[in-house]
């Protein structure tokens, strides 16, 4: 890898220049002819507003649906990555029962919609099993350390069957595609490497954790944290099961005061930034990994 | 791994287990209890809502407000007990309330036989009706309904509306395209790309007074009258009655005319919003 001096040639001036004046036409069409009276000073009161009673800066509307959004991308990666990691190991197994198991488990998911999902999901799963474990309206005001637990995942309690259905439905979702990177990232490793280890006389516990799983982090790494912000994104859908997160804020918002452009506009705009957060943050990660690889293992 | 397998195996079998145990519970209400004992229980009624200006809608400070708002909060007072909106996408509001996610619908509700079919309406607590905002860019001249039920015109509304039925039985030959929310369908007639937007009174006439112009009213008044029920689960008499005579109680008072009133013929609660 020898960087080489950057230098700007004219055809580059011209093109770029030519990028931008498309680029500035585009904009000036789709903003200026729309002939659409923006409302701009409207948005910020949604965002924090100061509260006259308590005296206080307060989250507003669409801010509370980022905590919302938030919270559920955050239990719904950890949960998907508990599922991804043991269908990873399923999958990449000696057993052909595990093997089964991990495959019929993507096989299902990968290949139904979404959308369709979650509303499967949502009505079917969701209403019989959370309640039989005890997630229901009726033990949500209850002060047991199980509904602590509760509030503690969800926030509201009384939104907690919904919320918990979601991050479910989410997490199982996301955990498929999670098993594939594992998957792939323990089958890049070379064959060499398992039979150095059997040779030295390690099981197969230790071949994975000393020797393969090790190596695989690395490599998995960038897909994985595509996959973390996916899965920020991909949350947006349960808005379709009226949980009360970023997009559905938007979308009642905009029913109420008809200001669609401008609540469209902010909510992209904090995805972007919430999800460009996120990445960088593993991009800072992966560096200290490269500059001390002793840290994995 | 030995372990992870077996500890899979019992979750597995565990949910299968439950899944089997609840099926039958679970799509079937309870009805050994009628849902107004349970409110009574609970100390909480649970009301199913979309945001629909303006029946409700929520201010700028994230309060709930509205003439839905308003009955909601009064009923669960005459009851004793607190109210908890449930805020949910119109188009799976009543498959939400089948599955017990809330007590009952009060939220602009139309009663139409098909609806009825799933659920049970209590006597009408309020009436509305349909009417029209065109857009000049696409429409202009065009006036009364005969002229928009043509092919070729096409009209935009909400999902599962009754703006919907509406369109389909008055402007037959129009082409209906349909949005998830109001704002979107009236977005859409505002950068001309639709010809009209069919909406419960009054907010078309609102929309055509802020838009002038765009947007014109290509007939006066309302084209339709529908009834607006609370929605609740089939199977409960004791329910249906309570809200009946409830509606009938605050209806001799003059309560729900004067709350009509100041939501539906005035704009004094504009400045709330934004």
């Amino acid at each position: 890898m020898i960087d080489k001096p950057i230098k700007a040639t004219p055809t580059d001036l011209i093109l770029l220049l030519g990028i931008g004046a498309v680029g500035a036409w585009l904009l000036y069409q789709a903003l200026v002819t729309a002939d659409y009276h923006w409302n701009w000073q409207a948005i910020p009161q949604y965002l924090l507003r100061f509260d006259k009673t308590s005296d206080q800066w307060v989250p507003g509307l669409i801010f509370q649906g980022l905590l919302v959004t938030l919270r559920l991308s955050f239990w719904a990666t950890a949960l998907a990555l508990i599922m991804g990691v043991v269908m990873g190991l399923f999958r990449t197994s000696c057993s052909l029962y595990r093997r089964m198991i991990g495959s019929g488990y993507v096989a299902l998911i990968r290949n139904i919609p979404v959308l369709v999902w979650i509303f499967i999901f949502y009505y079917f799963i969701g209403d019989r099993i959370l309640p039989a474990v005890g997630i229901g309206p009726a033990t949500m005001g209850e002060n047991t350390a199980a509904s602590g637990l509760l509030r503690f995942v969800a926030g509201e309690p009384s939104r907690a069957p919904a919320f918990v259905s979601g991050v479910l439905a989410l997490a199982i979702y996301e955990g498929a595609y999670i098993t594939e990177i594992i998957r792939a990232g323990i089958q890049s490793i070379d064959r060499g490497q398992w039979e150095a280890s059997a040779g030295l006389g390690f099981s197969r516990g230790q071949q994975l954790r000393y020797i393969i799983l090790p190596q695989a982090f690395r490599r998995i790494l960038p897909p994985l944290a595509g996959q973390f912000i996916s899965t920020i994104k991909d949350s947006a859908i349960v808005s379709v099961i009226s949980i009360q997160e970023l997009t559905f804020q938007g979308t009642e918002l905009m029913a109420a005061t008809f200001l669609t452009f401008e609540v469209w506009l902010t909510i992209l705009v904090i995805y972007f930034i919430v999800c460009l957060t996120c990445g960088l943050l593993v991009e800072r990660f992966e560096k200290r990994l490269q500059q001390n690889p002793q840290r994995v293992s | 791994m030995k372990i992870a397998t077996r500890l899979f195996r019992i979750i597995f079998l565990s949910a299968l287990v439950f899944s089997i145990a609840g099926a039958p519970g679970a799509l079937a209400a309870d009805t050994q209890d009628s849902v107004v004992e349970q409110v009574i229980q609970s100390g909480v009624l649970r009301v199913g809502m979309s945001t629909f200006v303006p029946w409700a809608m929520k201010d700028k400070t994230g309060k709930l407000i509205g003439f839905e708002i308003d009955v909601a909060t009064r009923l669960a007072k005459d009851m004793g007990v607190k109210v908890e909106f449930v805020p949910t996408k119109w188009s799976g509001i009543i498959p939400a309330l089948l599955t017990g996610k809330f007590d009952v619908i009060i939220g602009g509700m139309g009663i139409l036989p098909s609806r009825n079919l799933k659920v049970n309406f209590t006597d009408p607590y309020d009436f509305t009706g349909m009417s029209m905002v065109a857009s000049k860019k696409m429409a202009d001249g065009m006036m009364g309904l005969e002229a928009f039920n043509q092919p070729g015109i096409i009209i935009a509304a909400r999902l599962g509306s009754t703006a919907v039925t509406a369109t389909k039985k008055y402007l037959p030959k129009a082409e209906i395209r349909m949005f998830d929310d109001e704002a979107q369908a009236y977005q859409e007639v505002l950068n001309g790309r639709v010809h009209a937007v069919v909406g419960s009174a009054p907010t078309p006439a609102f929309q055509a007074i802020k838009n002038p112009d765009k947007l014109f009213l290509p007939l006066q008044g309302t084209f339709t009258r529908e009834p607006i029920g609370f929605a609740v689960r089939k199977g409960d008499v004791d329910t249906l009655n309570y809200f009946n005579n409830w509606i009938g109680y605050v209806t001799a008072e003059g309560w729900l005319k004067e709350r009509k009133a100041y939501w539906f013929e005035t704009r004094d609660w504009e400045s709330q919003l934004q």
